[in-house]
């Protein structure tokens, strides 16, 4: 199948991803306890507010029409690429996105490049040298990254790292060298979960005939594991990266606020404790769309890595 | 003499000097390869010598479990996961096991190329068909030059032009190959290729190279007969061209035939016996081989036994005094069981057998006057008056066979087959779909009680015939009738009908689900039938002795089962409950020789018990001959040619079934 229909029937299935993942997220906020107009005033004015100041509240904020008037409200709002505002300040929600999404990006790219660098060469070396010391202590090592819980792994650096040894700063964001103990706690969950993965790929592959055929053109070793077997072997790699890069997403929440970088996660956490539900749900939109790309484009990747994948199947 | 084998113990010359080996291209010596099990070490390749000159074509033959890959892999040093534990290998006087990575990458970059059995796992799905080749092309050009980033085509890193010249040149050896509009398909991958096409390919990676020595492991086992036949003679044609030395791995003694200058015959990890051609198939000295040659069906009449060896190759772990062939062996003594044989020296080769001492020069006939396992009384004629006898045993023959009716079991009326390739919603609506035309207007009926063979190439709609009489497709247009009766699809039908048609497939390794024991595989029909457990286990018993196993084979798991017994699994599922017709889908084609012929004893004798109708789908013209009544020529889902089995593949009167039977290679044509 080409490529423009099938882009074409992806968008449209991503749409519809999309509308229900905003229905779902308004939904859920309108069925929360507790009248936010009350909380955010009470908290803005440090007191209980009286009837009237809510009613202007919600009449300022729309919030005195009905349930799904509001959210057809919200959604042409939203498809003129207007997110809202914080219930807070009068800032835009999209540009609170747009503020905190650069030091996440950095965050997430660096984590994943952390990833790949640990997990491929450990996976291919585990594999080839398949029971010896190598593949065992890179299995245990991969066990100890999956099962460490990533706040704690952060801590534990800090602790290390900036607090012991005192060669990287414990917090904040900016510089690289903020950059470093985010992204190594991030990213090493995730190559202990892909470290396996190669492995387990590049083994299934090893025992293909076409290596045969590499070797016996006379190609050096590593151009035959390097070029011939992980290009087969990544297919299974990119799905569950595609896959993982969500779970960043949620790493990052977790993350941020061990290393207070005001990213995303950070502003979404805040968001949710001060019941700022026009930020809440910029985020949540912001991230299935995000989800949504990346998967696309794992898809996409399936056929650069494997030309036997027919994308689409049918679409029908 | 055009080699100097080793001689073992009782030999009468010296072995093989080490002279030798600086004038052969290659020289095997007492090769050994072990491969580690639970049970220890078996041995697969057991002191096997031999050698080959420049533009010299040997094949290495025997069943298989005879150690014919595991020798042809360690040659060019790919033997893993087995190892080498004593002898060498030297090509071009350098030792392959001894010489350090570098020197055996520039060996297998220059001087030995490998081609591979099954053309759908030599070629790597995720680079085009040009780059594989041009990367052999770099490899054999600049051997010590191979950077990771420049073989990775990284921008910066790879050297365009140069990759650029390689693969113009890939286009020329894919035209040398026998690949057309080669400049169309240099971009093609390896799934968009057909196996023919693809076994090309291999052949001109191997090719790029420009080897002095060619390996070829079974490369025409996977393909039909008429893409064997062309690739064979490409083959020829390119090794006379650039006078490389061959060795021709098959089990197949027609292609051996057909190219072979010398023959290795191997058994059990052993040489068994060396020689020309010509006189090893004509005249074979050792027992093994004249048995292999005994076992094709072309030498035995129609619907009567085919010889066949009894028991099966050994796994040799651990010491086992004597002859390994002796416990299959019809003229084995004594002294065979206990001691090593004999190799002795030939003028044209070598023969390891005992045998060579009591009976010496073989008869006039080329026959050692041995007979064969043939058991039952219709293997009584001798090899000589086999031609001879053809014409008078069709009637002599009649018990064997039901008596072939006229009533008519199954007719297809103008039957058509269209697939949808690439559809789907919006390709309907845009009018784009394409379709596959498998079956076109074909019309034939099966008696009952006859066998009615289907040939014809690879995608011609064989399959998809058997899939419709079957009902597990139904047809676009047209009828299918099953004794009258309207063949709906499968899942409509009542067990009633479904019970009279049994499907034995190519595969059985595939076909049979490798989680259930043997008795249940059988007994699944059984079930699916509401019988009840004690007259299932009756059943499975019954079934089992009638396809020649036994109890024990009830508990075992299919991969405990050799492909043998596996099929023979897979036809007692068939006949489990009492079809009346059996559609066999190449039921022998992925077995070997010798097991090819008890398969089709089995099925002979079942036809004549059970009384019946087969429809036999084949490439293999040999067991279409041996087994059908009635033969339909299928060319592009169209029937070409139909008629009685003698006739059509004697005198075939459409160029479709001339080509067909041209392809087929045939001892009898070298030796006459």
């Amino acid at each position: 199948m080409d490529t423009a229909p099938y882009l074409v029937h992806r968008f449209g299935t991503s749409l519809v991803v999309l509308a229900g993942v905003s229905v779902v997220t308004y939904g859920l906020l309108f069925l929360t306890p507790g009248d936010p107009a009350e909380v955010i005033l009470s908290q803005q004015l440090d007191r209980q507010p009286s009837e009237a100041e809510i009613e202007a509240f919600r009449a300022e904020h729309g919030m005195d029409e009905p349930v799904p008037l509001q959210y057809a409200d919200w959604l042409t709002d939203v498809l003129r690429g207007d997110l809202g505002t914080s219930y807070y300040s009068d800032a835009s929600v999209t540009g609170l996105i747009l503020d905190a999404l650069p030091l996440t990006l950095e965050l997430a790219a660096a984590s994943v490049v952390v990833a790949l660098a640990l997990a491929i060469p450990t996976g291919v070396l585990s594999a080839v040298h398949r029971g010896t010391a190598i593949d065992r202590a890179s299995q245990l090592g991969a066990l100890v990254g999956v099962s460490m819980p990533n706040f704690w792994l952060g801590y534990l650096l800090i602790l290390v790292f900036a607090l012991t040894l005192g060669v990287l700063p414990v917090a904040g964001a900016g510089s690289y060298s903020q950059l470093v103990l985010p992204a190594i706690t991030l990213g090493t969950g995730m190559a202990a979960v892909l470290t396996r993965l190669v492995r387990s790929s590049m083994l299934d592959v090893l025992d293909e005939g076409y290596l045969d055929t590499a070797r016996s053109k006379g190609l050096r070793k590593r151009i035959v594991v390097y070029k011939h077997a992980l290009r087969n072997a990544l297919v299974p790699v990119v799905t569950i990266l595609g896959v993982q890069l969500g779970a960043l997403l949620n790493g990052a929440v977790v993350i941020e606020i061990v290393f207070q970088r005001p990213g995303l996660g950070m502003l979404l956490v805040d968001a949710v404790f001060e019941r700022n539900y026009p930020v809440v749900q910029g985020i949540t939109l912001f991230t299935a769309v995000a989800f949504v790309v990346t998967n696309l484009l794992v898809d996409l990747s399936y056929r650069y890595l494997d030309p036997r994948v027919e994308l689409g199947g049918d679409p029908a | 003499m055009t080699t100097t084998p080793p001689t073992l113990e009782y030999g009468p010359d010296d072995a093989a000097t080490p002279d030798d080996e600086a004038t052969n291209l290659l020289a095997v010596e007492n090769l050994q390869v072990q491969f580690g099990t639970h049970d220890g070490p078996v041995r697969a390749v057991d002191g096997v010598s031999f050698s080959l000159e420049p533009g010299e074509t040997v094949g290495i033959v025997g069943e298989s479990g005879c150690g014919k890959s595991v020798t042809a892999r360690s040659i060019v040093g790919l033997q893993e996961p087995g190892e080498v534990v004593g002898g060498t290998v030297h090509i071009d006087g350098v030792n392959v096991h001894e010489a350090s990575d570098r020197a055996r990458r520039q060996l297998r970059g220059d001087t030995v190329s490998m081609v591979f059995q099954d053309p759908d796992q030599t070629l790597n799905p995720a680079f085009d068909v040009g780059e594989q080749i041009a990367e052999s092309l770099k490899v054999h050009d600049q051997p010590e030059r191979q950077r990771l980033l420049d073989y990775l085509h990284a921008p910066l890193f790879a050297n365009r032009s140069d990759w650029r010249d390689h693969r113009e040149r890939a286009v020329e050896l894919m035209d040398q190959v026998g690949i057309d509009e080669p400049a169309d398909r240099v971009d093609d991958y390896p799934h968009e290729f057909s196996g023919g096409m693809r076994q090309r390919a291999g052949l001109a990676i191997a090719l790029a190279s420009d080897p002095d020595l060619l390996i070829a492991d079974e490369p025409t086992t996977a393909l039909d007969t008429t893409t064997q036949a062309q690739l064979l003679d490409r083959l020829r044609r390119l090794t006379d061209e650039r006078n490389m030395a061959t060795l021709l791995i098959t089990h197949d003694l027609g292609v051996v035939a057909d190219i072979c200058d010398r023959v290795v015959v191997l058994y059990a990890g052993q040489v068994m016996e060396t020689g020309p051609t010509d006189r090893v198939l004509a005249a074979p000295h050792h027992p093994y081989t004249r048995a292999l040659l005994e076992c094709r069906t072309s030498r035995a009449a129609r619907k009567r036994r085919v010889p066949t060896i009894e028991g099966t190759v050994p796994e040799r772990l651990g010491e086992q005094p004597g002859c390994p062939f002796a416990p299959r062996c019809p003229a084995a003594v004594d002294a065979c069981r206990e001691g090593e044989p004999p190799t002795f020296e030939r003028d044209d080769g070598t023969v390891r057998c005992r045998e060579g001492v009591v009976f010496g020069e073989p008869d006039a006939d080329g026959g050692l006057g041995l007979e064969y396992g043939c058991g039952e009384t219709q293997c009584d004629e001798g090899d000589s008056s086999t031609t001879s006898a053809t014409a008078s045993t069709r009637s002599a023959s009649q018990p064997l066979r039901t008596d072939a009716g006229t009533d008519s079991l199954v007719s297809l009326e103008g039957v058509s087959k269209r697939y949808q390739q690439a559809g789907g919603l919006l390709r309907r609506l845009l009018g784009t779909d394409r379709s596959l035309q498998a079956v076109d207007d074909v019309t034939l009926e099966i008696a009952a009680g006859e066998t009615l063979g289907l040939v014809g190439e690879s995608g011609s709609g064989k399959s998809t015939l058997a899939n419709l009489v079957t009902g597990l497709e139904t047809p676009t247009s047209g009828a299918v009738r099953f004794d009258g009766d309207l063949v709906g699809a499968a899942g409509t039908r009542t067990a009633a009908t479904l019970h009279d048609v049994g499907v034995v497939f190519q595969n059985p390794r595939s076909s049979l689900n490798p989680r259930l024991p043997v008795a249940q595989v059988i007994a699944e029909p059984l079930h699916a039938n509401g019988w009840n457990e004690q007259r299932r286990r009756d059943r499975v018993s019954e079934l089992l002795e009638s396809v020649g196993l036994s109890e024990r084979h009830a508990e075992r798991y299919p991969h405990e089962l050799s492909g043998g017994q596996l099929q023979r699994v897979a036809i007692a599922r068939a006949i489990a409950l009492d079809p009346r017709l059996v559609v066999l889908d190449e039921p022998v084609s992925a077995l070997d020789v010798s097991v090819q012929a008890r398969i089709l004893n089995l099925l002979l004798e079942l036809q004549r018990d059970l009384e019946l109708t087969y429809l036999l789908i084949s490439h293999d013209l040999d067991v279409v001959e041996h087994v059908s009544d009635r033969v339909v020529v299928l060319s592009n889902g169209e029937v070409v040619e139909a008629g009685p089995t003698e006739r059509v593949l004697a005198e075939p009167s459409h160029p479709e079934t001339a080509a067909l039977v041209e392809a087929v290679p045939r001892l009898e044509h070298s030796s006459q």
